[in-house]
């Protein structure tokens, strides 16, 4: 971000005003420095995820079991990547080109979701992805339909609607595997295991009363806390767990009737700041993978280039 | 900071603060600023970048064609070929709109008070008139007497 100047405090208190009065704000109107680069850092984020999430699953497309869940899988990553679509177009508004934004992921300067640095080694794990980390971000995604920026709740208004199709898949994906051979089960249950940290890890650090986080709360681009969605994530899909007589990967899980939460067992948190830097086990390969497809394709980009400079009349000049 | 832009449904986007001049940021992505000094404080171009069209998707013929987003595209053939694989994928469809999104206006957001009535306007709507039909039941129900059926 370029250096900026200090907003107009008068500004910058009508605005919070505003949006703790639960009001929106559309692209183009007058933001806040910090709220502009916080909502900018967060839905660019996003975005990456969209795209580098598309990988692990990709893999598994010419390896689907049977050609209708090929097709499905396939539908499902071609989602992945629409969102992203979406969510880079966002961003936009907010002060950055999409070309910009990309250059940067595919330079390796820019971070993605920490579950998309796993490896997904067997077809179970894809049933894990489609309802665990889809059914997680659904979590964090459906509270931040209420968030202050209007492009952005409208945008995660049809993400979610989509991301709805692809946690039924998961689980009828995982369905057919919990209902399968002990060979099945026993790849099921072992994929559960790998993903049960990423998984954990993936709505952030533990709740700290921190100015930033109050201030993102605040400003509505947080609508819900971590642990706040954690939790609201083992509601709804501890039960899928145990549903099939699985084992929940942690021991250490527990409900607190009276406090109306589970306790887990603390994961290493370092793992997670390591893993977000790109110290991830599957971090160098994905992203060789997408600077490779950056170069592979383009040609595409030449090409488009090329036929704007060719039709300049009646393309766009 | 790019006025115009991500928005999902048919609400207007983009409206540019008019009383602050943004500064053009966020490489190719920003068009004409707001009209500040031509006396068109309540409206302005949404002034997206070049290469942006915005997607209107009719769902049924007898429709309106409603804004979905936007792509990015060199022309509107490549425009509508990138709509259609980005806004069609699941539900109806049967015709497609693309419009450069530079070519939008829009009115301003602190000009939305110009759309609330100054005066009771509730004569527009019909049902303010229902006055007769109530004449009508109660004399009916003052005529219906059970014993006479």
């Amino acid at each position: 971000m370029p250096p900026v100047p200090p907003d107009d405090p008068e500004m910058a208190a009508r605005f919070t005003l505003r949006v703790q009065g639960g009001e929106q704000i559309e692209a183009g109107e007058w933001l806040p420095a910090e709220y502009r680069f916080e909502a900018l850092r967060l839905i660019n984020m996003h975005a990456n995820s969209e795209i580098m999430g598309a990988l692990p699953e990709r893999e598994w497309i010419p390896r689907a079991p049977s050609l209708a869940r090929k097709m499905a899988l396939t539908a499902k990553v071609q989602d992945e990547v629409g969102h992203g679509m979406l969510l880079y177009r966002v961003a936009e508004t907010l002060g950055r080109s999409r070309d910009e934004m990309i250059a940067d992921l595919v330079a390796g300067k820019a971070r993605f979701h920490n579950v998309f640095h796993y490896p997904a080694e067997t077809w179970a794990d894809v049933a894990i992805i489609q309802v665990f980390v889809d059914g997680a971000a659904m979590q964090t995604q459906g509270a931040l339909r209420s968030c202050s920026y209007a492009p952005y709740s409208r945008v995660l208004k049809r993400i979610c609607y989509e991301e709805d199709f692809h946690i039924q898949l998961g689980l009828d994906v995982w369905r057919s595997l919990a209902e399968g051979t002990p060979r099945q089960r026993a790849m099921l249950q072992d994929a559960l295991r790998r993903w049960w940290t990423p998984i954990i890890h993936f709505f952030g650090m533990p709740d700290r009363v921190s100015p930033h986080t109050e201030k993102m709360l605040a400003w509505r681009i947080k609508v819900k806390s971590n642990e706040e969605l954690r939790q609201q994530f083992l509601r709804r899909f501890v039960p899928v767990i145990l549903e099939y007589g699985l084992e929940v990967p942690d021991p250490g899980l527990r409900w607190l009737d009276d406090e109306q939460r589970y306790v887990y067992t603390e994961p290493d948190w370092e793992e997670l700041k390591r893993v977000g830097r790109g110290g991830g086990p599957k971090s160098a390969e994905r992203l060789a993978l997408r600077q490779r497809f950056h170069e592979q394709h383009a040609w595409v980009r030449e090409a488009v280039a090329r036929w704007l400079h060719d039709h300049a009349q009646d393309a766009v000049a | 900071m790019t006025p115009g832009g991500g928005a999902h449904d048919g609400s207007p986007r983009g409206t540019g603060d008019v009383t602050r001049p943004q500064t053009p940021a966020g490489a190719g992505s920003t068009g004409t600023p707001a009209r500040h000094d031509a006396g068109g404080l309540w409206e302005h171009p949404l002034g997206a970048a070049k290469d942006v069209w915005a997607v209107f998707v009719q769902g049924r013929r007898r429709d309106t064609h409603v804004y979905a987003g936007d792509v990015h595209a060199p022309d509107a053939e490549m425009a509508l070929v990138l709509a259609k694989e980005n806004y069609t994928r699941r539900d109806p469809c049967v015709s497609l709109w693309v419009v450069r999104a530079d070519q939008i206006h829009a009115t301003a957001q602190d000009a939305a008070e110009m759309f609330v009535p100054a005066t009771d306007k509730s004569y527009r709507f019909g049902g303010s008139y229902r006055q007769q039909r109530r004449v009508l039941q109660s004399s009916y129900q003052a005529a219906y007497r059970e014993e006479d059926q």
